[in-house]
């Protein structure tokens, strides 16, 4: 589960990006981030994943609260979540296989494991025979595969997905979402985005966020502009 | 070892002025430890040499000399005393004129003087003993190598301290250099290491190529440095051997350990090289691990 209890986040020049934001996501709930540009989604992400922590507040992760100074295990937190970045970070001079397998090598997995495992997921996001090929060689619809690939193989409970089809041609888009969807259940997957069709069509939660603050938080819901 | 040929060949000249800065160090360190152990090595060797030598009057009777080498005898400053009559002083003129018959012609065993050779037990018993033998009847002449000592003592700490000195500052500059050239490769991948850091990487998993890499680079430049260190000391053996000409042994101690220094002793480059891969590695290590850790804070 994870829990925002009245955060905050202020930025040094005095920016806000979240103002006393509060919700709870279950585990394995499948929930969107919704909200213009600046509206703090990225912030969401960012704090969950402890790049940036909160101004005020705190943020509990299976009831652990990572915002308390006696906090130290952040590795052991990253290790549980696996991250779709909006510009993919997709390691250029490795090829997709090593992309991919990186993910497992910092927790040690096996090499036996690794390459079952890598299979699978490749598999999974439609890159089957294409672990040799290097980003360069690969569309940008692909690349967006390899980063959902190198988030969600493993043991990872919580997928986050910052704008994870912002890049991406409207049928990539709903490609890439479909991968999601088979993780439904699974993980607990949180995606910010501004993608009204996309967030409509799937009628999952919708967490909505304007100038750093929660406006709606629909359970079933949808999203307009 | 192929992510590390990949990581070198990714950033060359990086790579390259690490190697060449490791070398240098490396090469002049172990230079300095080779001339260091010679030095001291010959020291000991000139310590462990006839100290006093006390040349008495030809018509000097023996029962005299033996007084004199029973009173330094009983002294307790005195490792061993060597006496070396008429006859057998004879013998040794003999034994190094044995090619010039002139020369043996000339000269009697009566006409060259007895003596004894005193070995001190420390250098410091030096200007005693010889102040006693002065005192002696039929002394004729007493000779001691104290100044030549003193002069190597000096020189040998000077060259110890001076040494020191040289030896901190390569390694500092070192380490230096190689973390500015570390830190100048690691900027290249700071995207890397961020999405390292951002899927649970941990900090050792992150540090772990950069130091595998400065591991090789300090290991390849000790190995390189060695061999060219054991080239010139093979390429200059003859003059060597021909300038220690009537040396057998040098030897100096590492603790209890003596270690032969002359002749050219397989163990002693053992050490040199175990000594070159150590600093190699360390100084290496050491770069690698302040460069990481600027970007290392999570």
């Amino acid at each position: 589960m994870i829990t925002f209890d009245k955060v905050t986040k202020k930025f040094p020049l005095g920016d806000i990006a979240l103002n006393n934001v509060s919700f709870e996501i279950d585990d394995n709930e499948f929930v969107f981030l919704v909200g213009p540009s600046g509206a703090g989604k990225t912030s969401v992400i960012k704090l969950i994943l402890k790049e940036i922590i909160p101004s005020s507040g705190s943020i509990l992760i299976d009831d652990l609260d990572i915002t308390d100074k006696k906090f130290t295990s952040t590795v052991n937190l990253r290790r549980n979540i696996g991250t779709v970045f909006q510009d993919f970070k997709v390691l250029a001079d490795k090829n997709i296989f090593e992309n991919i397998s990186i993910s497992l090598k910092v927790t040690n997995v096996r090499h036996y494991d690794i390459k079952n495992k890598v299979k699978e997921v490749l598999k999974l996001v439609g890159l089957e025979n294409r672990e040799n090929y290097f980003p360069a060689q690969l569309s940008a619809g692909e690349l967006q595969r390899v980063a959902i690939a190198r988030a969600i193989i493993g043991d990872r409970k919580i997928i986050l997905a910052d704008e994870p089809t912002g890049n991406l041609d409207p049928k990539t888009s709903w490609d890439i979402m479909k991968i999601f969807k088979k993780l439904e259940g699974k993980k607990t997957i949180v995606i910010a985005t501004h993608n009204t069709d996309i967030v409509n069509s799937f009628q999952k939660r919708v967490i909505m966020l304007k100038q750093g603050k929660v406006t709606k938080d629909l359970r079933k819901g949808g999203y307009e502009l | 070892m192929r992510e590390i040929i990949s990581s070198i060949k990714r950033t060359p000249y990086q790579s390259l002025t690490a190697f060449f800065v490791l070398l240098l160090t490396l090469f002049l360190s172990l230079i300095l430890f080779v001339s260091l152990s010679f030095i001291n090595s010959g020291l000991s060797y000139l310590e462990t040499r006839p100290q006093v030598t006390i040349y008495f009057q030809t018509k000097t009777p023996e029962n005299d000399i033996f007084k004199v080498r029973d009173e330094l005898n009983a002294s307790g400053k005195v490792s061993s005393i060597k006496y070396i009559s008429q006859k057998e002083a004879f013998n040794i003129y003999k034994d190094m004129n044995k090619d010039n018959p002139l020369l043996l012609e000339m000269v009697t065993s009566e006409i060259l003087p007895p003596s004894l050779e005193v070995y001190a037990k420390k250098p410091s018993f030096l200007p005693e003993i010889a102040e006693f033998l002065n005192k002696q009847s039929g002394v004729d002449e007493v000779q001691y190598q104290k100044d030549v000592i003193d002069r190597l003592l000096t020189l040998t700490g000077i060259l110890r301290k001076g040494s020191f000195i040289f030896f901190a500052y390569l390694i500092l500059m070192s380490i230096v250099v190689l973390t500015t050239t570390f830190l100048f490769k690691i900027a290249l991948k700071k995207d890397d290491i961020e999405l390292l850091q951002l899927i649970g990487a941990s900090k050792n998993y992150i540090r772990a190529p950069y130091i595998k890499e400065g591991l090789f680079l300090g290991n390849l430049a000790a190995t390189i440095s060695f061999v060219t260190l054991m080239g010139i000391i093979l390429f200059i053996n003859p003059f060597l051997s021909s300038y220690l000409s009537g040396i057998t042994r040098l030897t100096f101690n590492i603790s209890s350990l003596e270690i032969v220094v002359w002749p050219l002793n397989p163990i002693f480059f053992a050490i040199v090289y175990v000594i070159s891969l150590f600093f190699g590695s360390g100084i290496s290590y050491i770069s690698s691990l302040i460069a990481t850790n600027k970007y290392l804070k999570v």
